[in-house]
């Protein structure tokens, strides 16, 4: 009997520590050369990003033969999901486009990617500040570069705003009398969701921050909001709802269903007329309109000179997998992406305003640093910004923001009793993470 | 009386037949038994993508029986059950019973009829039914022609559930198949007798006809509560589980509890409740009926 016992103990054991297998593996240490080999490369956007990045592997193949490039992309919804499960299977792509926040989930010690200060002999990192860098640094080990800077802020319908013969908002009060004007047309002047963006959320954050000076979550990770200015934030996005400055969730949701906005016919139609989003993707709703129609607008303040509280953070990075067989190729692929001047042309600012200095050179030597991108990241460089907080990001307290915001909005409770319940949650949620 | 050995009148060695269907069963320990048992020691530990496990016996399940968002779907989930399988057995009863007429043209109606099954919810379906349902969508449309106020179907949660139950009621050609196939099987002299004897349409389907289809009817009264149990696609494509959680399945809150949270013990442990709440609600099933299937005719 003992005999048995031991065997399915045995049995149970090997079976535990095979399933978490994949986080034993060993990695390959760089061998110095470039080899012939496959890499796989795995992006998120929409399609003008997927067509310049397409461009550039394109010119990458030119210029390496022997190195091919497999691209892999798809849209932002479920890519978290996809890239996560990958990673669990030990099957993800030698190079890949990861948001900030993945740092905190995929690799808290700073084991989950490569360490990109290895590849030094492929990868040229001199022309990024140390601050830059420092976004991608996790227990000493540089697991991914920064692509690009960017703050999320407001891009409006400017032919709409001429057809009402109104200006672009330059105070929050500009902005909730715009909602008269617009609804008596029966047009929104601005959009916010409780999708995977959650822009209604973040919204209030901006406006709380900006009269509070406080910082909704800290970089370590702790709540710097108390209950009443979550109670203030929550009041803020409903009074945006109450004035027809943006459309209630129920509105919302029956005119796009689940679809995203740039996907929606109310707003490729110019009933919505403004949108809250990251310069680095604005490309995705600038594409759906005719050409120089949406246009960045100011950021608002208070109207006392206080325009701070606006978020900027590195909007994507580029980290290469622990699993990879080929570090130096994947370096000297990701070296291109950053750096080469030939390849900062073709990709242009779909993923916002090069990092680098050598791909920022190249873009002011032949006059391409224009567009929507350039426009915000102007902006931004005249106001005091927050840097997000990668706990922020996370999914589940993205679910938090939403189910709050929802809930007021549906009038299913309160907002004192909203806010306590995301105080709540946020707080548990993120003393669990930080462990 | 002497006892004589098994002897293998065919020569073919005794482990033969265990070596020509070891595929299967390689394949079945492989990929069916081996995650199986990985999933319920996962379901006991406290693991995300990144970090090592760390077992922590029940607290998991503890956790998940105290959480509104696992009772919230777990009620939705039986709501859609009980919502939709009854409305498909009968719609697919009826359809089927429809389809086996002898008219010309019949087997037209019967591949139109079977064909929306087939598609499942992928992105075109998700489409038209926006197309459909959404605020100016066709049926608001209609309803407006008809003098009607417009309804809030995607927004509003009374609604939500039902444009979900619609689609997967839509899709019952699997289901009317299997009752067609054993309508078919019912001999026409027990009719003809039934009706020599006087006996009307109402009561020759209330005698002869459900009868024997009740074996039929179990099946797919279980078939069709394990798949509504499990329903994950409709919702996760036409409402995202909006609005207000009232479209949000047992499914869509293991999909992401493990990929959008990354929380791999939280996900197993909530695949094994619904494991063995579905189990149960067979088990349920098969008792309750036991009575009637056992019926001699």
């Amino acid at each position: 009997m003992k005999k048995y016992i031991s065997l399915i103990a045995a049995c149970c054991t090997m079976t535990l520590f095979s399933c978490g297998s994949n986080k034993q593996s060993s990695v390959t240490p760089p061998d110095g050369g470039l080899d012939k080999c496959t890499l796989r490369f795995s992006w998120w956007g929409g399609d003008d990003r997927h067509e310049a990045t397409l461009a550039a592997i394109d010119r990458w193949n030119e210029l390496h033969p022997d190195i091919t490039i497999k691209p892999e992309y798809g849209g932002w919804d479920g890519w978290t999901e996809k890239v996560s499960t990958q990673i669990n299977g030990g099957t993800e792509p030698d190079i890949m486009q990861i948001n900030y926040d993945w740092l905190i989930t995929l690799s808290p010690d700073g084991k989950g990617f490569y360490d990109l200060n290895e590849l030094d002999k492929f990868l040229d990192l001199s022309g990024f500040d140390n601050d830059t860098l420092s976004f991608g640094m996790i227990d000493g080990k540089l697991n991914a570069v920064t692509v690009s800077i960017c703050g999320r802020g407001l891009f409006y319908n400017s032919e709409i705003f001429r057809r009402l013969g109104q200006d672009y908002p330059s105070t929050w009060d500009e902005l909730i009398a715009l909602g008269k004007p617009f609804g008596e047309k029966g047009y929104y002047p601005l959009d916010l969701d409780i999708q995977s963006g959650s822009t209604a959320w973040y919204l209030a954050v901006v406006y709380v921050q900006q009269q509070t000076g406080k910082e909704f979550i800290t970089m370590d990770g702790k709540l710097g909001f108390t209950v009443d200015d979550i109670i203030s934030a929550l009041e803020f996005y409903k009074t945006l709802e109450e004035n027809h400055v943006t459309r209630t969730i129920r509105t919302r949701t029956d005119e796009d269903g689940n679809a995203a906005l740039y996907q929606s016919a109310e707003f490729i139609n110019g009933n919505i007329a403004g949108v809250l989003e990251w310069g680095s993707a604005v490309g995705k709703y600038e594409s759906v309109l005719p050409d120089g129609v949406l246009e960045a607008g100011p950021l608002l303040g208070d109207g006392n000179g206080n325009t701070s509280g606006w978020l900027i953070k590195p909007s994507l990075m580029y980290a290469v997998s622990r699993n990879t067989s080929h570090p130096d190729e994947a370096a000297a692929f990701l070296d291109f992406l950053l750096n080469d001047a030939s390849c900062a042309e073709i990709l242009g600012t779909t993923r916002g305003i090069p990092a680098s200095r050598f791909a920022e050179e190249a873009f002011e030597k032949s006059g391409s640093l224009t567009g929507l991108a350039q426009e915000s990241d102007s902006l931004f460089e005249q106001i005091d910004t927050v840097t997000i907080s990668p706990y922020m990001e996370l999914s589940r307290m993205k679910e938090f923001y939403n189910t709050a915001i929802e809930k007021i909005s549906y009038d299913s409770a309160d907002i004192p009793t909203a806010a306590q319940e995301l105080y709540d949650s946020a707080e548990k949620y993120l003393e669990k993470i930080r462990k | 009386m002497k006892k004589h050995p098994y002897q293998n009148p065919t020569g073919v060695p005794a482990y033969t037949g265990l070596l020509l269907i070891s595929p299967f069963i390689i394949g079945a320990v492989i990929f069916t038994v081996y995650p199986f048992v990985c999933s319920f020691i996962l379901g006991m530990t406290e693991s995300s993508i990144s970090r090592e496990l760390r077992f922590t016996g029940l607290k998991n399940y503890a956790e998940m029986f105290r959480s509104d968002s696992f009772r919230n779907a777990l009620s939705v989930t039986v709501k859609y059950a009980l919502i939709l399988v009854p409305l498909k057995l009968i719609v697919s009863l009826l359809t089927a019973m429809l389809l086996n007429a002898e008219i010309k043209g019949m087997r037209f109606f019967r591949t139109a009829f079977y064909l929306p099954s087939i598609l499942g919810s992928n992105l075109a379906v998700v489409i038209m039914w926006q197309y459909l349902f959404k605020s100016k969508g066709l049926v608001n449309q209609l309803l407006g022609l008809c003098g009607a106020a417009p309804v809030s179907w995607y927004g509003d949660s009374r609604y939500a559930l039902f444009i979900i139950v619609l689609l997967r009621l839509w899709e019952f050609g699997s289901t009317m198949l299997i009752f067609f196939t054993a309508l078919r099987d019912i001999p026409s002299e027990y009719y003809e007798a039934a009706r020599v004897d006087g006996c009307g349409a109402v009561r020759s389907f209330f005698s002869i006809t459900l009868p024997q289809l009740k074996n039929v009817i179990f099946i797919n009264l279980v078939l069709q509560t394990i798949a509504a149990l499990q329903e994950f696609n409709a919702p996760y494509m036409i409402t995202g589980g909006n609005p207000m959680k009232s479209t949000y399945t047992i499914g869509m809150l293991i999909y992401d509890e493990m990929f959008a949270y990354s929380d791999i013990g939280s996900a197993n442990a909530v695949s094994w409740v619904l494991f063995a709440f579905i189990t149960l609600t067979v088990v349920i099933l098969f008792r309750i009926t036991g009575r009637l299937r056992e019926e001699k005719i």
